[in-house]
């Protein structure tokens, strides 16, 4: 019954060379119907989608775009893995996706996948820049040589998807013929019965993946090497020859088959590269299009982000006052209605971030940018891909962590992933305002206004920190990978707004169902600590303010809540905690109430304004800005009578709130995005130590 | 010679590349003897250069430039 059912699905692995029109054609035949799942033991996402073509269903797995199938990365290790069923189920056919105008190129990978002896066809895509070219490309010829049907697309412009549904409902995969004259008859076939495989071609691929494969046992890799050994068997020199033969072979394959054009791009890009790749027009380019994707994300992102604000604190009020009220009510109400809406309020910024990435990436921009920038990232252990993570950092950290995916030097991504949270994203903006407007006066210097140079100066402190901690960590972590930047600079095209949108939707997705549990998950303990304390006090100071509250006219009900919401949070085990890290923060300028700030802004850094709004009972109203620091400003140490809020408190806060993590949505996505609690444990502990220091430091300087 | 040393905008041929754990990587995107190869632009400080090569703009660090061997000159 299980098999019966199993079999009326079928799985399909996509796969080609990247900039190649992969993604377009597998989210052409899948829409939205995706789903992002795991490898086991692997970082890099396994992407399927779902369709139907009559009444067939299908299962479409997006492998990783590849050159070839030698084990460089994870995504070739996936790509082999995948289509040998080698831990994970075998897909019944895979369709290779070549580029009609580099055919030579693409076939590399084309053949390799068809000595795996695995059912397929060929897509050969971009037709109509190969008619451009003047390439024409003998199909059936090809089909003859190659044993494997071929269908001519152009994704972009949806034509030839018609044949490509044919293909599949027709089922009309075919098994090649083997293509590259392979040696070691004896050894592989040893491998291929030891491991159950069909083809000598897959016992080949598993002896020069033996030393990269992490979820090959040990007995087994031994066993490799050991035979390869006693062969004579060198995968560094066999897989040169395998290249080697491959395109010698496809080159007078591709003779008989294809008449060639001038196979030339057209003089409009070489014209266009001169401006975006110039020493100088290229870099104010750049910073022109950052500059308007910024203005864009502020000025889009806002409504959006005060209209989630609003609909989840009316959502939080509506519980509240229908349900009966009890700890469950609070609960729903103020633990996880208000922990989801910490969540959704940053689908704007990611939508929109990644919606611009994503029409950069497909115009063909972006690799020019990597082109332009390498060279500056390279002295602090940074790589030409690490400047869209660093900069998108400016808005927020999560986008900008979740875009260092195809940063593809293990150690390079690290510290990118590591850095990009002291980029000063637009959540330090609040604290920032508040205690500029608290310590910097309103006044001019040499025409400056004061309180807009400090912050351009908190800014510049960010991104100071950011080369800098990239700068030691080139020299802390350690890698055997060499760095190195081979990128295709592909033509420029008109970006495809389909690709951009499910771009915006899949990111979005990503980051709720993803790092959207555990933001929810510490929301709730920090709601939790904040809202009760040990057994007795919470419940007196509640019947006191209820025993007050009777007793006053209506016009000082406003100010006894704010103060009993004060003496509540005091209460509390947060307030607790608060008042104990006290002697460790003095240091630093700070006294408790700061203290519990510190704390509760963990879940986000403009939490500081509410908390201290609610600590020093300014009310509910703490959207004016005004009457906090009014009250701020009257705040004195109990013990000696000093004000709290000096300039040395403020410098020593703002460079505090600069430099530590104090953003528990980072810290999700930088689990989610390095698979391990290691690195954000890490990053939070290093984070909170540098900023530490440096706020004790700024606070000696200036007091 | 190897491919630092291209002037700009003219065509050269590629004879060769040196053995590095990155040969395997330059042959499958497309960098082998016989291609015809060209230098399109270079970004400022030795920063990466951008080649032609039949067809396809591909952008190499000078580390990585150095390892193509051009033929003749």
């Amino acid at each position: 019954m299980e098999v019966s059912e199993k079999k009326a699905v079928k799985s399909i692995a996509i796969i080609g060379n990247p900039n190649v029109g992969k993604s377009s054609i597998f989210n052409q035949l899948t829409g939205l119907n995706q789903k992002i799942g795991n490898y086991p033991g692997m970082t890099v996402d396994k992407m399927m989608g779902y369709f139907q073509i009559g009444n067939k269903s299908f299962e479409l797995i997006d492998l990783p775009g590849t050159y070839s199938l030698y084990p460089k990365s994870e995504d070739e290790i996936i790509a082999q893995k995948v289509l040998n069923g080698l831990g994970m189920e075998k897909p019944d056919a895979a369709l290779v996706v070549l580029d009609a105008c580099n055919l030579e190129r693409s076939l590399l990978l084309g053949t390799q996948v068809l000595d795996l002896g695995i059912p397929m066809a060929f897509v050969v895509n971009m037709k109509d820049l190969a008619e451009k070219r003047g390439l024409s490309i003998q199909t059936f010829a090809l089909y003859k040589e190659l044993g494997v049907p071929l269908v001519l697309t152009d994704a972009r412009n949806n034509q030839g998807l018609e044949a490509v549904r044919d293909l599949l409902s027709n089922d009309d995969f075919a098994v090649g013929k083997p293509f590259y004259e392979l040696g070691f008859a004896a050894l592989l076939e040893e491998v291929r019965l030891k491991f159950g495989f069909e083809t000598p071609y897959q016992a080949f691929q598993q002896l020069v993946f033996a030393g990269y494969d992490p979820m090959l046992d040990q007995e087994r890799k031994q066993w490799l090497e050991d035979k390869a050994r006693s062969h004579g068997f060198d995968s560094q020199i066999q897989q040169t020859r395998e290249t080697n033969q491959r395109f010698e072979k496809i080159k007078s394959t591709l003779s008989r088959t294809q008449s060639s054009g001038s196979g030339k791009p057209k003089k409009f890009h070489a014209t266009l590269d001169k401006v975006l790749m110039h020493p100088v027009w290229g870099y104010v380019t750049f910073l022109g299009i950052m500059l308007l994707i910024f203005q864009a994300i502020f000025a889009w992102a806002e409504a959006p982000m005060d209209l989630i604000d609003g609909v989840f604190a009316a959502l939080s009020g509506w519980v509240s006052d229908t349900l009966p009220p009890g700890v469950l009510t609070d609960l729903l109400s103020e633990g996880i209605i208000t922990g989801i809406g910490g969540v959704v309020i940053f689908i704007p910024q990611i939508a929109l971030l990644f919606g611009f990435l994503a029409l950069l990436e497909d115009t063909g921009y972006f690799s020019r940018v990597v082109f332009l920038m390498d060279r500056l990232m390279r002295p602090f252990g940074l790589h030409g891909k690490s400047i869209v993570p660093l900069i998108s950092g400016m808005a927020c950290a999560i986008p900008g962590i979740m875009a260092t995916r195809n940063i593809s030097n293990t150690k390079e991504r690290l510290i990118t992933i590591l850095v990009t949270p002291w980029m000063s994203c637009s959540a330090r903006l609040p604290v920032y305002i508040i205690l500029i407007g608290l310590t910097v006066p309103d006044e001019a210097w040499l025409g400056i206004n004061l309180q807009a140079l400090a912050l351009l100066v908190m800014y510049l402190i960010g991104a100071a920190f950011t080369l800098l901690g990239a700068f030691a960590l080139k020299f802390v972590l350690k890698s055997q990978e060499k760095s190195f930047l081979m990128t295709e600079l592909p033509i420029y095209r008109m970006p495809r707004w389909q690709t951009v949108l499910l771009t915006m939707f899949n990111k979005s997705k990503i980051f709720v169902l993803e790092a959207g549990k555990v933001i929810l998950a510490i929301s709730i303990v920090l709601w939790v600590l904040a809202s009760y304390g040990p057994s007795g006090e919470m419940e007196a100071i509640e019947a006191e303010e209820k025993a007050m509250l009777e007793n006053v006219v209506e016009e000082q009900k406003f100010e006894l809540t704010n103060e009993f919401a004060s003496r509540k949070l005091e209460a509390s085990y947060i307030g607790i905690l608060g008042k104990a890290i006290e002697p460790a923060i003095r240091p630093l300028g700070y006294d408790w109430k700061i203290g519990i700030a510190l704390l509760t802004s963990f879940a986000a850094r403009e939490v500081f304004v509410a908390t201290v709004a609610t600590i020093y009972s300014v009310g509910e109203n703490v959207e004016d800005e005004l009457t906090i620091r009014e009250k701020l400003n009257k705040q004195v140490h109990a013990d000696t009578g000093e004000k709290v809020f000096t300039r040395a408190t403020g410098f020593s806060l703002m460079v505090f709130y600069a430099l530590a993590m104090q953003c528990m949505s980072t810290v999700a996505v930088v689990y989610r995005e390095t698979k391990s609690w290691k690195w954000p444990v890490l990053q939070t502990i290093g984070m909170t130590i540098v900023a530490y220091l440096g706020a004790l430091i700024t606070y000696q300087i200036w007091s | 010679m190897t491919a630092t040393g291209l002037k700009i905008n003219q065509t050269y041929e590629i004879e060769g590349i040196s053995a590095s754990p990155l040969m395997v990587r330059m042959m499958e995107m497309g960098v082998m003897p016989g291609k015809s190869i060209s230098l399109l632009q270079k970004a400022p400080f030795k920063g990466p250069m951008a080649f032609l090569i039949e067809g396809n703009i591909l952008a190499l660090r000078i580390e990585e430039a150095d390892l193509i061997q051009i033929k003749g000159s």
